[in-house]
């Protein structure tokens, strides 16, 4: 039996013949998927449109749960503009044009829901690393890897604040009076720890002289023989100059430098 | 910045700059992740996405700043599976980001006054509900109907985005008291 999500967009590992599709060729289909989308005029057109991005959606062996998890925020939005039609041209001239456009928009998302149900992170990540530079892409996995870490941070700081008497409950943030807690008892001590995270980090980074070189570097310790690995230490044999310069180096470089 | 600190992106941001605003990227991210498992009202992200693009700005006075938190959120958005609105993702996060990033060229100081804050947060929001009115115009929607959703949701994001940005002022005028950001003199960050 398939298995469903528990959230809109989570990835699910099956195999399908979409998720064995390369992330590129998703987007292109995505792309083109989501043009039609919005160029659709005629219910013939609609429909067929419909059956392809529906067969799309199917064909990853996705679920009509998963749809349903997918679609239910447009599906509310396609009640209130049927309802904004119905009301400005009547029953009988509005409802079309209202589940039309409301189509419209449903379809120009699914292909976007496809994508990030069968794609893995590790290879849009990949992908992103040939569109972006580098130093673009290790932002963008840094403050995807300090996600948990300030999680556990808002959590100490939300427990201490509140030990302390503030009003950080989710019942007591409904109050709009309280808001000034949120801010000055959670988000400011949040924003002083990430001032100091951002610190050590960066030292950290550049004291392994990270960003030095325009190229992205690797850390490259190469390999010595069984007898240097058990030797005690001190009797070690060193790694020569060339050698530890070349770990500071990408591909590209060390091709150079041989 | 530090004179011995290296520039590391964008000809503009050090290491430290650059990472203190993928750790704002981070707090948006952590807040939608957190709103839209509870919450199913119009706009109602913009009242922290508002809120930490505008931290993010008086903590990096520099231009540019807010736009690579725009740019970070979308890509982690992508990556993340938030962003199921495909490619229109850039241009939800990246128009705000763009609007502060012109307050902020053009009245460089307005971080510390709160009616300054609350009218780009709430214009910035506004803007990014265009977004999706885009989209409905691209595929046909009827005019009055575009018109009236438009100024529905817009007024709505406004509102929030207004909101989410009252506090920014006194938070930084803190963290300026303290020493922990750039004060203008002794640039420290």
């Amino acid at each position: 039996m398939l298995r469903s999500s528990d959230y809109a967009c989570q990835y699910m590992t099956h195999d399908s013949p979409v998720h064995r599709l390369g992330a590129g060729w998703k987007i292109a289909i995505g792309t083109l998927l989501s043009t039609l989308a919005v160029g659709v005029r005629t219910p013939a057109e609609l429909l067929t449109l419909v059956v392809v991005a529906l067969g799309y959606y199917f064909m990853a062996r996705l679920t009509l749960f998963d749809l349903w998890r997918d679609a239910r925020f447009f599906v509310l939005q396609a009640v209130l503009i049927t309802t904004l039609y119905c009301l400005l041209n009547g029953l009988s001239k509005g409802f079309w044009p209202g589940v039309r456009q409301s189509v419209q928009i449903i379809l120009f998302y699914i292909p976007g829901a496809v994508l990030l149900r069968t794609t893995r992170t590790g290879d849009m990540m990949r992908g992103l690393r040939r569109v972006v530079s580098y130093r673009l892409s290790f932002l963008v996995f840094v403050s995807i890897r300090f996600v948990p870490f300030f999680l556990r941070e808002l959590d100490e700081i939300m427990a201490a604040q509140r030990l302390r008497g503030a009003r950080l409950l989710p019942r007591q943030l409904i109050d709009p009076r309280n808001w000034g807690d949120l801010f000055h008892c959670l988000l400011l001590p949040l924003m002083v720890r990430a001032l100091k995270t951002a610190d050590d980090v960066s030292l950290s980074a550049e004291a392994r002289e990270f960003g030095t070189r325009k190229q992205r570097t690797f850390i490259n310790i190469p390999r010595r023989d069984e007898s240097a690995i058990t030797a005690p230490e001190g009797q070690r044999p060193a790694c020569p100059a060339e050698v530890r310069s070349c770990c500071r180096l990408g591909p590209e470089a060390r091709k150079g430098l041989s | 910045m530090n004179s011995h600190e290296q520039v590391f992106l964008w000809n503009r941001f050090t290491l430290r700059e650059a990472l203190l605003l993928g750790f704002c990227a981070t707090f948006i991210i952590l807040t939608r992740a957190g709103l839209r498992l509870h919450l199913h009202l119009p706009g109602h992200v913009m009242f922290f996405t508002m809120f930490f693009y505008l931290l993010a700005r008086g903590c990096v006075p520099k231009i540019g700043a807010v736009t690579l938190v725009g740019l970070i959120v979308s890509l982690a958005s992508i990556l993340l599976g938030m962003g199921s609105k495909g490619p229109v993702v850039f241009v939800k996060f990246l128009l705000p980001a763009l609007l502060v990033d012109l307050a902020g060229a053009l009245f460089p100081s307005f971080i510390s006054s709160m009616v300054a804050c609350a009218l780009v947060g709430a214009l910035a929001a506004a803007l990014r509900s265009l977004s999706d009115t885009g989209l409905e115009w691209l595929s046909g929607m009827e005019e009055e109907v575009l018109l009236r959703k438009t100024v529905v949701t817009a007024c709505l994001f406004a509102l929030y985005g207004g909101f989410g940005s009252l506090a920014v002022p006194s938070i930084i005028r803190r963290l300026r008291k303290n020493g922990l950001i750039y004060r203008g003199s002794d640039r420290k960050w």
